[in-house]
């Protein structure tokens, strides 16, 4: 075990160091990556001085949802970076993937360390200043198990998106070309969760309840966070599933990832 | 002039072989469409009309400002400068035709084939599934004209950025930032009516709204006769200097220009 995560230092350390060589272009891409995402922040704050609030939640509470997001979606995006299906994709494609195959180290680190975009710093730093927007501004009641809470809510939400970029990434054994409709997932999703869920059409949200539950990932966990009432009437257990979805669709994820690699037919090239 | 339709049909062909892709980008614009009507609904509230936009007209636009995304290449178009860096540029410098209008011919065919098969069905998608609103009469004629022109200007201002290349080794880096100007600044991530009216002042400086922002006003028919008449003036102004604009950056990056190779 002690030996794998020496490994998995040593493939990220190599990724960090090649990354800094080229300074400015570092610099340059992570400050655009920061402001991708927050030139939809700042769209959001200018809407809301015209429209007040959007379904009852200020722009500090819709603040909160999408921090969290945004900073969970950065720490996910840059730590598995290595089964973004965009560039899995092109690994299965080039036959890299057999490379690694060769390598007497478990695959998945391999895989998670065959990539580590530091640029995504931007978009961390994007989201924690959000957030700290928010925590400023809300007068949120802490307590001793809201604190112990908030990282397992963070925690939750990288396994979650991290599982969907493992399922996606493990599509690409079959499909070779990465599918783009596991964006509507992955991106579509962490858009949607920045949102408070009730606003959504009553086949929208029952979808992401039942069949994908994401709404225990941020909005029912906000909710209790905030000491707002819950619309749905769940029982008061609900803010407390994050955990369980999040490390259950990892749990899946990684099946399917086994079960993929156990299939896995190279290219050829 | 025949050089250019040929291109420009070759360009067609290409991208309708990408069907998948067509249909994946689809469905991810139409996902995105939704998510977005339902924010709007959700900002409207009980209101009808915002801004001289009814809330009708701010579902259509979640459609149209996602329909438009393939044919303005509103996310990214890094061709020329992919080509810099590959070394393809040399060939492409050494063909009989100017170097702009090769170009032009191959991202008009692009466009046309995503305007069909990416445009029109999202926006057929739409109407069959939500409430939207259509032009009626003339204003088809103005929408056409205005999908013409928001093109050019789309083109353009992407040739523009990408002949950064020919000096700086950063130009994807450049080039990212600007796209990035242009999803806030054209009205794509809102109609710039919702903003505080000094920050739409202050995009309207730019060319950036002339080509989503313009689209959505003629087609929802917020801009009206003299508006109208004023609102494809700007495209074709800005159309105008960005087109010499890059004649004379091509001039003199050609002689910048270091062929790398690969």
């Amino acid at each position: 075990m002690g030996s794998v995560l020496d490994i998995y230092c040593r493939l990220i350390g190599v990724q960090i160091r090649s990354q800094l060589q080229y300074r400015m272009s570092f610099l340059f891409d992570t400050i655009a990556t920061g402001l991708a995402t927050g030139v939809s922040f700042l769209t959001l704050a200018l809407l809301l001085q015209r429209f007040g609030s959007i379904a009852g939640w200020t722009l500090s509470e819709i603040a909160f949802l999408y921090g969290i997001v945004e900073v969970a979606f950065g720490f996910m995006d840059m730590l598995f970076s290595g089964f973004d299906p965009d560039s899995f994709g092109k690994q299965i494609r080039l036959g890299r993937f057999d490379q690694l195959l060769l390598r007497p180290v478990d695959i998945t680190v391999q895989v998670l360390g065959s990539e580590f975009l530091l640029r995504r710093l931007g978009r961390i730093a994007q989201g924690v200043a959000v957030l700290g927007y928010a925590i400023a501004t809300l007068n949120i009641h802490w307590t001793l198990p809201k604190i112990l809470f908030l990282p397992l809510i963070f925690t939750s939400l990288v396994c979650f998106f991290g599982g969907l970029f493992m399922i996606g990434a493990t599509i690409t054994f079959w499909t070779i070309q990465p599918i783009e409709v596991v964006n509507i997932f992955t991106y579509g999703g962490s858009e949607m969760m920045s949102y408070p869920m009730h606003i959504y059409q009553d086949w929208m949200r029952r979808f992401f309840t039942y069949i994908i539950p994401a709404i225990f990932l941020n909005y029912y966990p906000a909710l209790y966070l905030l000491g707002k009432p819950d619309p749905f009437h769940f029982p008061s257990f609900a803010p407390f599933l994050s955990p369980v979805v999040g490390f259950g669709m990892l749990g899946l994820a990684s099946l399917f990832w086994q079960f993929g690699i156990r299939h896995y037919k190279s290219t050829g090239s | 002039m025949r050089l250019f339709f040929e291109l420009c049909k070759r360009s067609i062909q290409r991208q309708l072989t990408y069907r998948a892709a067509i249909v994946a980008g689809l469905l991810t614009n139409f996902f995105f469409g939704i998510l977005r009507a339902a924010i709007l609904t959700a900002l409207y509230g009980p209101r009808t009309e915002v801004a001289g936009i009814s809330i009708q007209g701010a579902v259509t636009y979640t459609g149209l400002s996602q329909a438009i995304i393939g044919f303005l290449s509103l996310f990214s178009w890094y061709q020329i400068i992919n080509s810099v860096y590959t070394g393809d540029v040399a060939s492409d410098l050494l063909k009989p035709m100017n170097y702009f209008s090769l170009w032009m011919a191959q991202d008009l065919g692009r466009a046309v084939v995503d305007l069909f098969l990416r445009g029109f069905t999202l926006m057929l998608a739409y109407a069959l599934l939500m409430n939207i609103s259509t032009p009626t009469g003339w204003q088809w004629a103005a929408l056409v004209i205005s999908l013409f022109l928001a093109w050019l200007v789309s083109f353009s201002w992407r040739f523009l950025v990408n002949l950064v290349s020919f000096w700086s080794p950063n130009a994807i880096g450049i080039g990212r930032l600007f796209f990035l100007l242009s999803w806030f600044m054209s009205g794509f991530l809102m109609p710039l009516r919702f903003f505080p009216e000094w920050v739409s002042h202050i995009c309207y400086l730019t060319p950036f709204p002339y080509t989503v922002n313009t689209v959505i006003e003629v087609y929802l028919g917020v801009v009206k006769g003299p508006a109208l008449i004023q609102a494809l003036l700007g495209q074709i102004l800005w159309a105008g200097i960005l087109i010499l604009a890059g004649q004379i950056a091509l001039k003199a990056g050609v002689r910048r220009l270091v062929i790398l190779g690969g």
